[in-house]
């Protein structure tokens, strides 16, 4: 025996031990999803996830929708870009003003201010609309886009950890964003924004116990 | 290979006034059983070659010296035309207590690195004000690189760098050593790592096979026909293509701006006929050096196969050499330019998560086959993973008259363009001439669709994209990390869709992401599907065959 294989070996130990924790969660998960089922019972805790609140575990196979709040949050946000165009418009439309072209400066101002507003609104409304996620057997699936249309496949074998983000515009508004990375080169990390923060918590340890349950040796 | 000078063995452990020795006390070892004890005595702690410090301070020594011959220099002769004797000798004070004051850094940051390679870990000790202390697994490695620049190459030093998957540049570099000691460093990594991989009686039984003698298995040598073609072909058409375009505009135009009532006049054509020879000339010339320095860099590349990794080795002014372990493929990407292409060669490259082709800056493809005949570029790639890359499906036809319309979009607005510009006044061809390369616009279109094409094997799935530059990924069901399809707005108005497949190797810089481009709709979310399917069971199979994924 070398030092290094003990390590190996203490590794192993706990794998296994996950392992036959996971396998009576499997059996819990499947019993939960058959009831699931049925009716939209909270009997879904399989005994893996310790949710705060039961309302909050997602079903496994369903296509989730975001919280409908992230819509305002997201209007917000894109108000608040328009306005910072209106004001570079206002500056810029002042300058030309006074010196070679003369525009109407208030004109040029709100039409910016409108055209982005209005233009980010619809986004916002839409965005809602295509945002679409589901915790299936293997993986978690994500669709979104607008004008571009993008669907995600994350297996669990992949994922690395899982982050919960809350930023201040966010926090406002009660919200929250989960982020899954991957050892993926491209798009390393998976975002679903518009969580409620006891769902976005629900999730990250859901999502953890199915990433242990599926682990390997190394991700990459 | 090496000149003279290649066996200065660095500093024995055996150096009595040192602190940092406390860091690595003897009684660390006690616990370690015999097989380990043996390994470690043969490495123990070791310094940097002696010559380091000198290189290092010689190379900068020279490029401030440049700095200081052309500012310095007028300066320090007009104070002392002015006679302020005492003025000059503070600053020659000063600029001497800057030298000795960097030399002396340069020594004590000698003195205090140190790297040990145990029977697990490769460690590094280093640091003057701050201390770093890094112990590297070495079943993490990746690739261990030397490399050995012309001057490095004639004091007999080598630059090693080892690579993980971690973080976005080097791991770690040891800058430098003898090149023995590099040599002695790139095949103790990897006896050890195999046996660090391995199972416990495995690993006596790699690490009795690898001392028992190194056999190694040639997989590919260049030929000097492949470098000659290499040189040929290494420069990117399209920058040879922008740059012709460029100059032939330039030299046209010019004149027809500074003078655009006059038509003819036996200036104008004498440079109108000379400037596109000259352009051409300079361009012949590029592309030459191009060449010329490409051959030289990958002169005699070399690819081994040694047990369960590749050994690749190149260079003549300068020497590479690198070893990939097999366990840590994640993608091939077979590479050929129109050029390559029309002569029937290609190139192929090894992406491991440690570094993807371009992400090390100025040498690029490192772990790469620059250029070999086709099919012994296939076959190679064969040998590394087993997947047919020859029938691929091609994309419907209706994404072909997506490219007729997106193309003929541009000649259209070529013509626009030039129509304005003749209302305007200025000198430009009638608007009818852009519809010349409409012709064009339509074969730019089939022959983009033509080089589009994927293929879903037994263990792999197989992408193609690119006219210019025609990438073939091959990606390994075991290595796929996340798998994406997208539907642009024009896309989904043709029912197409693109699936994208990611693995921990490819850089996303260079857009080297195996991706099956405007596959029909329905088959890109089937591919969507199957492909983690795959995942799952290629893992359960490896598993299954203790193999693991390392």
């Amino acid at each position: 025996m070398t030092a290094g294989d003990d390590t190996a070996d203490g590794r192993g130990d706990d794998a296994d031990a996950v392992d036959s924790e996971a396998s009576t969660g499997d059996a819990a998960g499947v019993d939960g999803r058959t009831d699931i089922d049925t009716h939209q019972s909270s009997e879904f805790d399989d005994g893996r996830v310790d949710v705060e609140d039961d309302a909050d575990a997602v079903p496994l196979g369903e296509s989730q929708t975001l919280d409908p709040a992230v819509r305002f949050y997201w209007i917000v946000r894109s108000v608040i870009r328009a306005a910072t165009l209106a004001v570079v418009a206002l500056l810029f439309a002042t300058v030309l003003n006074q010196t070679i072209l003369p525009l109407p400066v208030r004109t040029v101002t709100v039409t910016v201010f409108a055209l982005f507003a209005t233009l980010g609104v619809a986004r916002s409304v839409l965005r809602y609309g295509s945002w679409a996620y589901a915790i299936r057997e293997e993986s978690l699936f994500l669709r979104r886009g607008v004008f571009t249309q993008v669907q995600t496949v994350v297996p669990y074998v992949r994922v690395q950890h899982i982050d919960t983000r809350r930023g201040a515009v966010e926090r406002l508004f009660g919200l929250s964003s989960l982020v899954v990375y991957t050892a993926g080169s491209r798009g390393a990390d998976v975002t679903i924004p518009g969580l409620s923060p006891a769902r976005a918590s629900s999730l990250q340890t859901r999502l953890k116990h199915l990433a242990i349950e599926s682990e390997e040796e190394d991700a990459v | 290979m090496s000149p003279g000078g290649g066996d200065a063995a660095p500093p024995g452990s055996g150096d009595p006034g040192r602190g940092a020795d406390d860091t690595l006390s003897p009684d660390e070892d006690g616990g370690r059983p015999p097989a380990e004890r043996r390994a470690d005595t043969r490495t123990g702690p070791r310094r940097l070659h002696p010559l380091t410090v000198a290189y290092q301070l010689g190379s900068t020594g020279v490029r401030i010296g440049v700095v200081a011959l052309f500012v310095g220099a007028p300066g320090l002769m007009a104070a002392l035309e002015s006679g302020r004797v005492e003025y000059v000798a503070s600053v020659l004070l000063l600029v001497l207590v800057a030298v000795a004051a960097v030399v002396g850094y340069s020594g004590l940051s000698y003195r205090r690195f140190e790297y040990e390679l145990t029977g697990d870990t490769f460690d590094i000790r280093e640091g003057v004000l701050s201390r770093r202390e890094r112990e590297i697994p070495l079943r993490r490695i990746q690739n261990v690189d030397v490399s050995q620049r012309l001057p490095e190459r004639v004091l007999g030093i080598a630059e090693v760098r080892l690579e993980t998957a971690g973080g976005g540049s080097t791991e770690a570099a040891l800058r430098f050593v003898g090149v023995e000691e590099a040599d002695r460093l790139q095949a103790d990594i990897s006896r050890l790592r195999r046996g660090a991989v391995a199972g416990e009686s495995e690993a006596a039984d790699a690490r009795a096979e690898a001392d028992a003698g190194e056999h190694r298995e040639r997989l590919f040598e260049i030929s000097p026909k492949e470098l000659a073609v290499l040189g040929v072909v290494s420069i990117d058409p399209r920058v040879l293509s922008i740059l012709a375009i460029g100059a032939s505009l330039f030299f046209d135009s010019v004149p027809k701006f500074v003078e655009p009532s006059v038509i003819g006049g036996p200036e104008q054509l004498i440079t109108r006929l000379f400037g596109p020879v000259a352009s051409l000339a300079v361009l012949v010339l590029l592309a030459l050096g191009a060449g010329v320095l490409n051959a030289t860099r990958f002169y005699g590349f070399r690819l081994e196969r040694d047990a369960d990794e590749l050994r690749y080795e190149r260079g003549l002014f300068q020497r590479f050499s690198g070893t990939i372990p097999l366990s840590k493929v994640q993608s091939l990407t077979v590479r050929e330019n129109v050029l390559a292409r029309a002569l029937g060669y290609a190139s192929l490259t090894i992406e491991t998560a440690g570094y993807a082709p371009g992400s090390n800056g100025g040498d690029g493809s490192q772990s790469a086959v620059p250029l070999a005949e086709r099919e012994r570029a296939l076959a190679l790639a064969r040998s590394i993973e087993d997947a047919g890359v020859e029938s691929l499906a091609r994309p419907p036809k209706r994404a072909r008259i997506r490219y007729a319309i997106r193309y003929s979009l541009v000649v259209a607005i070529l013509a626009g363009g030039l129509a304005l510009a003749g209302r305007v006044g200025l000198p430009v061809p009638p608007w009818y001439v852009a519809l010349l390369f409409a012709p064009l616009a339509l074969l730019g279109a089939h022959l983009k669709w033509l080089n589009l094409g994927y293929a879903l094997g037994e263990d792999h799935v197989v992408t193609q994209d690119g006219f210019w530059i025609r990438k073939t990924h091959v990606v390994p069901y075991h290595r796929v990390q996340t798998v994406v399809t997208r539907g642009t707005v024009f896309q989904r108005r043709r029912d197409l869709g693109t699936v994208v497949v990611d693995t921990a190797g490819s850089s996303g810089l260079f857009g080297g992401d195996a991706r099956a481009i405007d596959v029909d709709a329905g088959t890109a979310a089937s591919l969507r599907e199957s492909i983690p399917t795959s995942l799952t069971a290629a893992l359960a199979t490896r598993r299954a065959e203790g193999r693991g994924s390392r």
